[in-house]
């Protein structure tokens, strides 16, 4: 028999597939991965460091550039830690809208992790369909808070801006035709003979595996973690009906699945937020005092914790920010490309447990 | 003007090969770089073909403040680009270092210290459109009679 | 030109353990072990990649939440904690160390087995 040699296979920190540097090392006998590691530091800003010691007023806005792709989520925890730090209250029509934005956002997110997929899997057609389909989500972003990534809609006892009869309007419109089209790329997605070779029962996860690591958001819920999703406890969701949605396949079809399952989602819970929209003031006011809390949000990637200590001049003395890609992309690395039977599932792998590095790093 | 270089000038304004390489940023201004190729923007119909290959590309977008892994790659990264070759700063992190530039960062901006940039496109992220007006504009500025340029 | 790069990574690893989570869970992890805070950190910066450290929190939390439940012994060494939760130990090392604790316990008592049990972990840890 012929023996094969054993090579370690560096892939990053520049690749054609990862939109972010990170770079991996696969040791492989033959194709079958046998250990990988992780070399991060390609993004490391320090961002925690140079939170210490500023007023919250700029944190607001560096808690934003911790993640590009989920910004509002940043934002928003960041917000609700402040108010519960200094018990403001938000009023009704804020929280809603708040809700709107965020879910806005998630669609956005989501829409780019399956482009990501789809564009590492070369089905560059339904990667392009996706992309498109972003742009309207952005556009409706924009129309309501001014900015297509970085938004600072949310403030300690409120938002900036109230949502306009016509934007609200024009935002219904476009989601149905998001549905639509989201309906028929699910289709193609879902059916797709080729598709399904290169993601069913790939990088597959274990539900007890998805615990140890602690897995967070889709990933988590591909897996079949039931209750893995905050937003079951944020009492806005709460008072929408909010419902989990989870698979247990734990493979890449499943966790793109979810992620395309949640759009649809996100739709339904926008509609019922406009349609239920309270009347009122959009800004409640309040002062930010000293304080320590952690408080958790649900991110299109998972939970995201923030823990802060304030001083009583509203300035943040210590701050620890724990995204939900840390865990994932750990997951993801130790245990689903582990074993993987192919080289060249690696990639798709990884891309599917929809990496961030910049949040992973911070 | 050469025959050649006539015909090396048509070639390359519509044949711009882009490569990004995000340094240490927020990705915000790499999902904007991902949105050019969306069909609304449509990159491709100007002859840019966005992919992440140094060895192949004439165009480098860089993104985001230098990290310290990045510190001595990047230089690599600029040279294994064939000549000719335009660097492209994306956002305020290769420029200034945005809000990274402050007491206790890790990183060190500008981009400029490490590799040539030769146009910048500020904003934080800067929109689709006005990186597909830098790539368009610099690109035959550089590429234009570069052989008969060349001292 | 280069073509193959490794960089000193330690200082970078440092960086992460130096966040606020992640120094709390390093000295919660040595109060457990016994050891010393920076002959922890300077183990895990050996072993470690870098994706597992900035995890080393949140499973240290799930490990305390989910590990080695019932067993008496296994949980007074952390069987599961530091072979599948934290990585420090493999696991027939572990093994060993744990059907050793588990014979010993029924000759003296249950505590003095566990310490001496501990000691082993951390021999094995920093070897």
């Amino acid at each position: 028999m012929k023996k094969t040699v054993d090579v370690s296979v560096p892939l990053g920190p520049m690749h054609p597939c990862w939109k972010e540097p990170v770079r991996l090392k696969c040791e492989t006998a033959g194709e079958r991965v046998l250990k990988t590691e992780l070399e991060l530091g390609y993004m490391k800003k320090g961002i925690e460091r140079i939170m210490r010691g500023r007023p919250w007023q700029e944190v607001m806005f560096l808690a934003e550039r911790v993640c590009g792709i989920c910004s509002v989520v940043h934002n928003m925890v960041f917000i609700e830690t402040m108010e519960e730090i200094s018990d403001i209250p938000v009023p009704p029509r804020a929280a809603y809208l708040r809700v709107v934005v965020n879910e806005l956002d998630r669609m956005a997110s989501h829409l780019i992790a399956n482009f990501s997929y789809c564009y590492t899997i070369e089905h560059e057609t339904l990667a392009m369909y996706l992309l498109n389909t972003r742009e309207i989500v952005l556009d409706n972003l924009e129309r309501i808070t001014g900015s297509r990534i970085n938004t600072a809609y949310m403030i300690p006892g409120g938002v900036r801006f109230d949502l306009l009869p016509e934007d609200a309007a024009a935002m219904l419109a476009d989601l149905v035709k998001v549905e639509d089209e989201m309906k028929r790329y699910v289709r193609i997605f879902e059916t797709g003979p080729l598709i399904a070779l290169r993601s069913k029962g790939i990088g597959f996860m274990s539900r007890e595996e998805a615990i140890r690591s602690h897995t967070v958001g889709p990933t988590a819920r591909a897996s079949g973690v039931e209750d893995s999703d905050l937003r079951l406890r944020h009492p806005t969701y709460q008072a929408l009906d909010f419902k989990q949605i989870t698979r247990t396949e734990g493979d890449n079809f499943a966790r793109i699945m979810v992620r395309f399952q949640e759009v649809f989602q996100s739709i339904d819970l926008i509609r019922k937020c406009v349609e239920t929209l309270p009347d009122g003031p959009i800004r409640g006011g309040g002062l930010c005092k000293a304080g320590e809390a952690s408080y958790a949000g649900e991110a299109p990637r998972g939970e995201l914790t923030y823990t802060i200590k304030t001083d009583e001049y509203g300035r943040v003395v210590d701050i620890a920010i724990r995204t939900p890609s840390i865990m994932n992309i750990e997951a993801c690395a130790h245990t689903m490309i582990k074993g993987a039977t192919s080289i060249a599932d690696v990639t798709s792998t990884f891309i599917s447990s929809d990496p961030c590095v910049a949040c992973n790093e911070r | 003007m050469s025959i050649l270089q006539k015909i090396k000038n048509t070639v390359r304004s519509r044949s711009i090969h882009v490569s990004y390489v995000d340094v240490g940023s927020c990705n915000g201004c790499d999902i904007e770089v991902l949105a050019c190729l969306a069909p609304r923007y449509d990159i491709e119909q100007y002859g840019i073909y966005v992919h992440n290959n140094p060895r192949e590309a004439d165009v480098l977008l860089v993104i985001g403040s230098v990290t310290p892994q990045w510190v001595d790659k990047l230089r690599d990264i600029w040279d294994k680009i064939p000549e000719p070759k335009v660097a492209v700063a994306i956002g305020n992190c290769p420029i200034s270092g945005c809000v990274y530039a402050r007491r206790g960062t890790l990183t060190s901006p500008p981009v400029e210290k490490y590799i040539p940039i030769a146009a910048q496109v500020p904003g934080c992220p800067p929109r689709p459109t006005e990186i597909l007006n830098a790539i368009l504009s610099v690109a035959p500025l550089i590429f234009k009679d570069y052989e008969e340029k060349q001292p | 030109m280069k073509y193959l790069y490794e960089k000193d990574l330690r200082q970078m690893k440092y960086n992460i353990l130096t966040s606020t989570k992640h120094d709390e869970a390093v000295r919660a992890i040595a109060e457990r072990l016994g050891m010393s805070d920076a002959k922890l950190r300077m183990v895990l910066i050996r072993r470690f990649d870098m994706s597992l450290l900035e995890n080393l929190e949140s499973r240290w939390q799930m490990g305390q939440r989910h590990a080695d439940d019932g067993d008496p012994v296994a949980k007074g060494l952390g069987y599961e904690l530091f072979t599948r939760f934290i990585p420090l130990v493999d696991t027939e090392t572990m093994q060993t160390i744990y059907s050793d604790t588990t014979a010993m316990t029924q000759e003296i008592p249950f505590d003095e087995a566990i310490a001496r049990g501990k000691e082993q972990i951390r021999e094995a840890v920093l070897s």
